[in-house]
């Protein structure tokens, strides 16, 4: 069972969480995100074995964000109609902007966990894999992120090589974080320099192998879609519809 | 008695990339027989790897390159084959083990070369089981490429080659990233593959005195690119080195007590203490992962000790790409950046580094030696006269390594300390006063130069080879 997420489709996968969301952004009562937000923690927990940890960290930014939205439009709004439900410090508060306000902020909870419910449910290789086999994506596409992808771990190396290379040369020990940020820019430039080089090299070896950029025929680990698919699509499906019906029910 | 067959013809090639004024080959013809082991040789940009390309294909696509002259291919026009149709009868292994895959475990990459051969699913499993038996590689089929070493990459990225069951393999200076002792292993483990598929193996290197006598027939090209020599094979002697005048004072120069590091809970370097003196050339060698560049980086400040003390003028780091270090868009700029040094001494240092003629050059766009020296000259313009170079010998051909000799040869004379990090033996035999063995984060010990060559199980406890012209540098005059 605590699979199932894991094991979906990583393109079928792709394709309902953008559908979903795009759904979702029609819907402007604040219970229809809430709603949907609870629900996508309930997939989780049942169908995935998600490390609460990592997901906890990665929520906390969306949070300060949800709450940034809910205060500001809250303080700044420029809907004044509707009655006044409560004040404080001398900003009046009515019963529209409050939902307004709740609504922008469950939205972007509700955006944010389904975002990383497909992130930390998806191995990067399998969904580029599938991307070729479901959603026809270009070989000549498919692999070339697939070849950054191998080099991300070399170039974190060489990046922290460079820097600590130019705090020698007494480079880097600018005082504030926006000299800091230029500073980057020494760092990448001789990055660049070699990654140019390697994907080169990359690129020779893939063709010495007989890559041509032609679509493939032949998979030896196919990503396949099947009835599990469907079932998780439906899954979905019906959490999205069904926060949509009882979202609008509530607010009504 | 069976007739050669001739499966690679060259008649008078000539080939020129579209933005260069001169020819990179000239005139070349010659001819490859089936199961021939051919070495092409010459120096660095001699357009010997351009050879290479022209047999498999990759050149004239990929540059734009003109070409003049006939190749055939298994009797056939190159340009008659369709894009990656000779890649299937022609395997390439290349030199930089870290830019030849795209997949995450070693299965996976070699069912990339499959799929790309229209291989049928059904039988994929199946090649891949038997190529990594007859490699000798069966234990990594599931291990992710990247933990591996240099050496063990190189072997997949044959195996890859292998397993379209290719009957030429082109090796593209597949040691040149290789400690000695892993190229030398490589190679063994080569022509056993060799013969037991029967291939053709056509090399394009530069360090032909680390093969033995694994070929059977050498083309020599020169700088010109015309075909200087095309002869049988015979062994190459490992490079001479000069003598070199001992300039070790009587100077401490960096004195260290007690020096570890620890990081993160892991302890990289154990308790170690030396002492270098001015003039001296000290050598850290070990196997890799021994702590080499934990203790390199640690003498240079770059790292935290986690206890001890150094004591020493300071230290300046040379990385493996120099360029690693380079700020400013000019050589003269770049030697001046930190302005420690008056002008009169800038001028004095690009003199005697021979940077005065480059000095308006950007330092990214010069030769890798000459990066080299406008590393070393920013550390000697910051007041860093302990100099470490890290990895200098890699993947550098004859001239290359003379020229490194020297310039460290003259760093000493003037009384700087230089340390460097290598595995090549015999470059560490000729200009080395001393040596410090590194094993799994502890020092051996410093030694003599004179005496830690002879001690045979010592260096092999460290993974090294002994240098091989030892006897002759034992009985020349120190």
């Amino acid at each position: 069972m605590r699979n199932l997420l894991h094991d979906m489709n990583p393109a079928i996968k792709f394709v309902m969480v953008t559908v979903v969301m795009l759904g979702l952004a029609f819907f402007f009562n604040p219970w229809t995100p809430l709603l949907f937000f609870f629900g996508v923690i309930c997939l989780q927990l049942f169908f995935s074995r998600m490390d609460w940890k990592i997901w906890s960290l990665f929520m906390l930014p969306f949070t300060l964000g949800a709450f940034g939205y809910l205060w500001t439009t809250i303080v700044f709004g420029a809907e004044t109609e509707g009655t006044v439900i409560w004040s404080l410090f001398g900003f009046e508060v009515t019963d529209e902007q409050w939902a307004v306000a709740l609504s922008l902020a469950f939205r972007v909870l509700a955006f944010s966990s389904l975002s990383l419910l497909f992130a930390l449910t998806t191995d990067p290789v399998r969904f580029v894999m599938s991307l070729m086999q479901q959603l026809k994506l270009s070989p000549k596409i498919a692999y070339g992120v697939l070849v950054g992808y191998q080099f991300l771990p070399v170039l974190k190396d060489e990046f922290f090589q460079i820097q600590q290379a130019h705090r020698l040369r007494g480079a880097a020990t600018e005082k504030y974080w926006w000299q800091r940020l230029l500073g980057i820019r020494r760092v990448i430039i001789p990055m660049l320099a070699g990654a140019v080089r390697k994907a080169e090299r990359s690129a020779f070896a893939m063709e010495a192998r007989g890559f041509t950029g032609e679509a493939r025929t032949e998979f030896y680990r196919p990503v396949r879609a099947g009835r599990l698919d469907m079932v998780m699509s439906l899954v979905i499906v019906a959490l999205f519809v069904g926060s949509c019906v009882f979202g609008v029910y509530l607010s009504g | 008695m069976q007739v050669p067959e001739t499966i690679f013809a060259m008649n008078d090639v000539s080939f020129r990339f579209p933005d260069d004024s001169h020819q990179t080959l000239s005139s070349v013809t010659f001819s490859i027989n089936r199961g021939e082991r051919v070495a092409i040789s010459g120096p660095s940009g001699s357009g010997k790897s351009t050879l290479l390309y022209l047999l498999n294909r990759l050149y004239p696509m990929n540059c734009d390159g003109i070409v003049k002259g006939e190749i055939e291919l298994f009797g056939k026009a190159s340009e008659l084959y369709a894009p990656g149709e000779i890649n299937k009868r022609v395997a390439t292994v290349f030199q930089d083990p870290d830019a030849q895959f795209c997949m995450p475990t070693v299965e996976e990459e070699l069912a990339f070369t499959l799929e790309n051969m229209r291989t049928p699913a059904k039988e994929i499993e199946k090649r891949i089981d038997r190529v990594l038996e007859s490699t000798g590689l069966t234990h990594l089929k599931y291990v992710n490429i990247q933990t591996l070493s240099g050496g063990m990459k190189q072997r997949v990225a044959t195996a890859c080659a292998l397993v379209m069951e290719p009957e030429v393999l082109l090796l593209d200076e597949p040691i040149s990233h290789l400690d000695p002792l892993t190229a030398k292993e490589f190679i063994s483990w080569l022509d056993l593959l060799q013969r037991r598929f029967g291939l053709t193996v056509i090399a394009v290197e530069h360090r032909l005195d680390s093969w033995g006598a694994f070929f059977d027939r050498e083309i020599a090209i020169d700088r010109a690119g015309n075909i200087a020599e095309d002869r049988e094979f015979i062994p190459h002697e490992t490079l001479h080195y000069p003598a070199r005048i001992k300039s070790v004072s009587d100077e401490d120069s960096l004195s260290a007590e007690g020096l570890s590091v620890t990081i993160k809970d892991r302890t990289l370097l154990l308790p170690l203490s030396f002492t270098s003196k001015k003039g001296e050339c000290i050598v850290i060698a070990g196997p890799n992962g021994s702590g080499k560049s934990t203790l390199v980086k640690a003498l240079c400040g770059i790292l935290k000790k986690d206890s001890g003390t150094v004591s020493a003028h300071a230290c300046g780091y040379v990385p493996q790409s120099p360029e690693f270090l380079f700020l400013t868009p000019s050589v003269s700029r770049e030697i001046a950046f930190s302005g420690t040094s008056s002008a009169q001494e800038l001028e004095e240092l690009m003199e005697s580094l021979r940077l005065a003629e480059i000095a308006e050059h950007n330092p990214f766009a010069v030769s890798h030696g000459q990066k080299r020296r406008v590393a070393i000259g920013a550390m000697l313009a910051d007041k860093r006269n302990i100099l470490f170079l890290d990895e200098p010998t890699s993947g550098q051909d004859q001239r290359a390594l003379l020229e490194l000799f020297h310039l460290i040869e003259e760093r000493l004379i003037s009384g700087d300390t230089v340390f460097i990090v290598t595995h090549d033996m015999e470059f560490a035999a000729s200009v080395a006063d001393s040596v410090l063995l590194l094993k799994e984060g502890h020092l051996s010990g410093m030694f003599p130069a004179e005496q830690i060559w002879e001690e045979t199980d010592l260096l092999a406890e460290h993974n090294l080879l002994p240098p091989k012209g030892v006897m002759q540098l034992a009985e020349s005059p120190a």
